[in-house]
This record gives structure tokens, sequence and C-alpha cells, in this order.
């Protein structure tokens, strides 16, 4: 594409945030106002993928509790909201640092192990964190909790658009895809693509391997808890299920279909994994068969993922 | 005093005793070489200085600080550095990209995470210099996985040399290479002796020969006897177990 078309490949992702932001415009005339909400979901999703691609893709952290922070965010705001907090920044900062938290907790223990080890760790700490949040009566068990109630964007925000919320989302996403782009270039994202390549060869060059991963995957944790402050929103419901273990198999999933360590893996992932899922139920109660052969093709076709498959196509072969 | 002293080191496996109370010190600018047949616990005594395994008893001191409980990246950060017998390399990277790894780990803070790295001039310079003396400057831009055997070996070494190590542990490194390749290797090792001593582990005896100041002879995980080049041809103990017909002949 880019030999026929120089250019396209580094404008094609303005292009689609360009064509994002006036989607809630536009959608009314085509009578697409459902599909605001529906975008709004891949948006936020995507913010959570993109955190696990980073540990996963970039730091080989092959973490099976991401959903766990996503809970943790979400029962942020819900705590938050049960306390009388209004404001969307405070509920969602306070999502972010909490998440960030738990994360440094549980990574401060699981980072200690590896491979299969690590997942199943990862895997039981969410599994905690599912069962608290089953456990807590305030927020509604296994009932979940609404929020009837927006929480308030402040100044000219609240009010100034049907359709602010999108927008702060679209913006949220893009800055988190913006600053993970520009980790993933500077000394921490070189380090940490060489922690996950060769590990014992990073240590005698004298990194401090175990710190480096740890950083990030608190800071992967935090932005999952974004993620799962905005998605209580979103919802308006926060229920245990946001954070059972098979949320996060299908975040892992979706970044695999994606392209683990590729740049717009999980958005790529996320954006196939739920227009099929929403296309298919249109048609079908067993939307689950057609998910699992697009799975069972990308892992015999393009083990690497859809963003692989396209930067071949683009001649960008190896490009991250 | 010795630049590098390892004093009685042990390393138990379940019943084998890997090491048995070795102590082995490297004077500084000295190439000290270890030798001994397969099994004598070669890889096993530098992984036990590098501190990828820990030690189950002795010390560890370079330039009177003890490195016995240092974890492996620091005892690197305090001037320790080691190449691997099977070349470690970042094999998906650029010879660029791995030197430029390596010189980050010794120039401020690889935890920066928001300036572009290979846009940072001093870095690169340093790479580069680090790929002229190694002879690697013709190949910066080839991925690592597709260099022969002989220049994965070199950047190794180069990985190495960029801790600007005061010890260097070199673990066997001309296996598997040719005798052009080994020359070019004895050559590269010999003009390192002025800034950083070396403990070279090499079964090629004529390498060793042509490189060491001293010499120690490991067997069943104990040190037989240390000495210089004559010392050692003309230890009979030493030509039984481990030389045999090599010099002899």
């Amino acid at each position: 594409m880019p030999e026929r078309f120089p250019g396209l490949a580094r404008r094609l992702p303005w292009l689609v945030l360009a064509l994002l932001a006036a989607f809630p415009l536009i959608a009314p005339a085509f009578g697409l106002e459902y599909y605001v909400g529906f975008v709004r979901r891949v948006l936020i999703v995507a913010i959570a993928a993109a955190s696990l691609n980073f540990i996963l893709g970039y730091g080989g952290m092959a973490a099976l509790g991401h959903a766990g922070f996503i809970g943790v965010g979400a029962y942020t705001v819900v705590a938050l909201v049960e306390a009388g907090v209004s404001s969307a920044w405070l509920a969602w900062g306070s999502a972010a640092v909490l998440a960030g938290l738990f994360a440094a907790a549980i990574g401060a223990v699981s980072l200690r192990t590896r491979g299969v080890y690590f997942i199943m760790i990862t895997l039981a700490f969410a599994q905690m964190l599912h069962y608290l949040a089953v456990s807590l009566r305030t927020y509604g068990g296994d009932d979940g909790y609404g929020l009837y109630t927006p929480l308030a964007l402040g100044a000219w925000l609240d009010g100034a658009h049907a359709q602010v919320f999108y927008w702060v989302v679209l913006a949220i996403a893009a800055a988190v895809f913006a600053l993970f782009s520009r980790v993933a270039h500077s000394r921490y994202g070189h380090a940490l693509r060489g922690v996950r390549d060769n590990e014992t060869r990073m240590v005698a060059l004298g990194y401090p391997v175990y710190r480096l991963k740890l950083a990030g995957f608190v800071a992967a944790g935090a932005v999952a808890g974004l993620a799962g402050g905005l998605l209580a929103s979103h919802n308006a419901f926060v229920s245990p299920s946001i954070m059972h273990w098979t949320q996060s198999a299908l975040l892992l999933v979706m970044v695999m279909l994606g392209g683990a360590g590729r740049r717009w893996g999980a958005p790529l992932g996320v954006a196939l994994w739920l227009t099929l899922e929403e296309v298919l139920k249109l048609y079908t109660d067993y939307w689950h068969w057609p998910l699992g052969l697009l799975l069972l093709l990308v892992v015999f076709h393009a083990p690497q993922g859809v963003a692989a498959l396209l930067e071949r196509r683009a001649g960008k072969e190896g490009a991250r | 005093m010795s630049l590098f002293r390892a004093e009685g080191l042990v390393k138990r496996f379940g019943g084998l005793l890997a090491t048995d109370h070795v102590s082995l010190a490297v004077e500084a600018g000295e190439i000290h070489a270890l030798i001994g047949p397969n099994g004598a616990g070669k890889s096993t005594l530098v992984n036990l200085i590098s501190g990828l395994l820990p030690a189950d008893a002795g010390r560890i001191v370079l330039d009177g600080v003890e490195l016995t409980a240092l974890t492996p990246h620091a005892r690197t950060r305090a001037g320790l550095a080691r190449c691997f017998q099977i070349s470690s390399v970042f094999r998906n990277d650029s010879v660029r990209d791995n030197l430029l790894l390596a010189v980050q780990a010794q120039a401020g803070s690889s935890f920066r995470c928001l300036s572009r790295r290979d846009a940072e001039h001093a870095l690169q310079e340093r790479a580069e210099a680090l790929a002229q003396r190694t002879g690697l400057a013709e190949v910066l831009e080839r991925n690592a996985g597709t260099l022969a055997h002989g220049l994965q070996k070199r950047l190794d070494l180069a990985l190495a040399l960029a801790a600007r190590p005061r010890l260097l542990l070199l673990d066997e490194p001309m296996a598997g290479m040719g005798p052009e390749d080994s020359q070019q290797m004895v050559a590269l090792i010999r003009g390192l002796a002025g800034e950083t001593a070396i403990l070279l582990i090499e079964h090629d005896m004529d390498a060793v020969f042509q490189l060491a100041d001293r010499i120690s002879v490991l067997v069943y995980g104990k040190v037989l006897t240390s000495g210089d080049a004559a010392h050692i041809k003309g230890h009979a103990e030493v030509q039984a177990v481990y030389l045999g017909t090599e010099v002899a002949g």
C-alpha cells in the first residue's frame, strides 16, 4: 500500500480518528444512532485491551486476570457514587489509581513466577477479586449496582451535546494509544521488549528486570482500571460478572486476534471481535460458532494477528 | 590485593557437589583461564560468580566490595559482566538495537518512557564505537539472528563489554568456531586486556595458552592446580586428567 499511496499508512490512524469523531454527528442521518453506544463500548474495551497488549505483547507477561483490574476500576466508581461523589473525573481518576495499587500488590507477588504459574496466579487473584465483589452486599452483591445518575463531567461539558460522553471516551482512548505508542519507542519500551525476548541476557546486561516488569504491570493495571471506570459509566451498571475470568480470557483472545505486541493489535482485535459478535447476533443465537472458527483461522494463518497480516500487506515487514 | 576473589564457593545439585569449595583470584589486567574436562563444573562456577545461580556457601569480592548478596543485575552494575557459552543475543533485533539496549543499561535510567530512545546521539555513538572495536560495524543493520556463528559470538562479547566491566567472564568464547574466527576472537580478547581483567573458560587449548597469564584447572568441582602455561603443561596430574595427548603430542 505505501508504495502506491505514500503516507497513507501514516495518515490512516488520523483518518480513522476523524471518522470516529464525526460518527455521532453523521450517524442519525443513516439511522445508526444505536451504534454510537456500540462504538463507545468498543473504544472502552480497546483501552483495556491496549493495556493488556502493553504487558502481554511488549512485556511478554501473559496475565489472565486483567478483568480483575477492570473490576476494581468499576467498583471504585460504584463506591464513590455510593459515597456521594458526582465528579466523573474524580471517579475515573480514582478508578485508575486504585487499580494501579491493586496491580502493584498483585504484580509484586505474581511477577516472581513465570509461564503457566504466572497465568494461574494472576487468574487466582482476579477470581479472589470477583468473589470479593460478590460478597459486597452494600454494592448489590451478585445482583450488581445501578448507577442511575450519570456522573458530572463539569463546566460546559454537561449538556453541551447528547453524545458528550462518547467524545470524552474517544479522547481518552486516543490519548492512551498515543501514550503507549510513545512509550514503546522510549528507553523503557525497548527495555521491556528486551525482557520479553531474552530475560537472562537482560539480567546480565544489568537491568533490574523485576522492577521493569512491575512498572509495566502497574501501568497496565491502572489503565485497565480507568477502562473499568468508563465501562461503569457506559453501562450505568456494575456487577461482579465484569471481572469473571472469562472476561480476562476474552480480552486475551481479542489482543491475540488483533496482534500481540503490534501497535494497532488491541483496537483491531477488539473492533473485529465485538463487531462480528454484534452482527452475528442479528442472525443466530449460535454466534459463538463462527467466532470460534475465525479464531482457528487466525491461529493457523495469521498467528501474529490481524495487525501483522495487514502490516505484511502494506510491506512493512516486522514493523512494531 | 587481588582485583577479584571467589572464596570457598560451594554448589550442590541434590547429591552432586558441582562446585566444591572453589577459591580463585584474578589480578587487575590479568587474563585468568579456567580449564577442565566436561562436567568439571566450569559453567556452574561462571553462573555462581555472575549470580544466575545462588551459591550454597562462599563469598565473592570485586575490588574490595562484597558481591555475594547482590542480585545478578546489581553485580553487572558493580563491574562484573559475562558472556554466554551459547550466544545470548536479541535474535529478532538488528545488531544496532542489540548494542543500543546494552549501552542504554549503563547510561542513565531505563525507566524514561516518553522520549524516543533512538534519537539519543550519545547512545548511538557508544553503540557504533562498540561495533567498531568488535568488528561488527559492517553488519550493524542486520538482524542478529541471521548473523554467522562467529559474528554472533562477537556480538555476545560486545553486549558484555557495554557494561564497561572491571572483570569479564567469558564462557567459551571460541566454542564452535573455525580456526579463522578463533584467531580473530583471540586478537579481540587480547585487545581487551588493558581495560578489564578476564576470567576465561575455554576448551581451545591453543587459544588458552596464547592468551592466559595464569591458568587454573578445575576437576570434579575442585581446583586441581593454578599456575602459568609452563606450570600447567608440566603438571603430570593435569596431563593425565585433561590435556592428554594434545600437549604431549
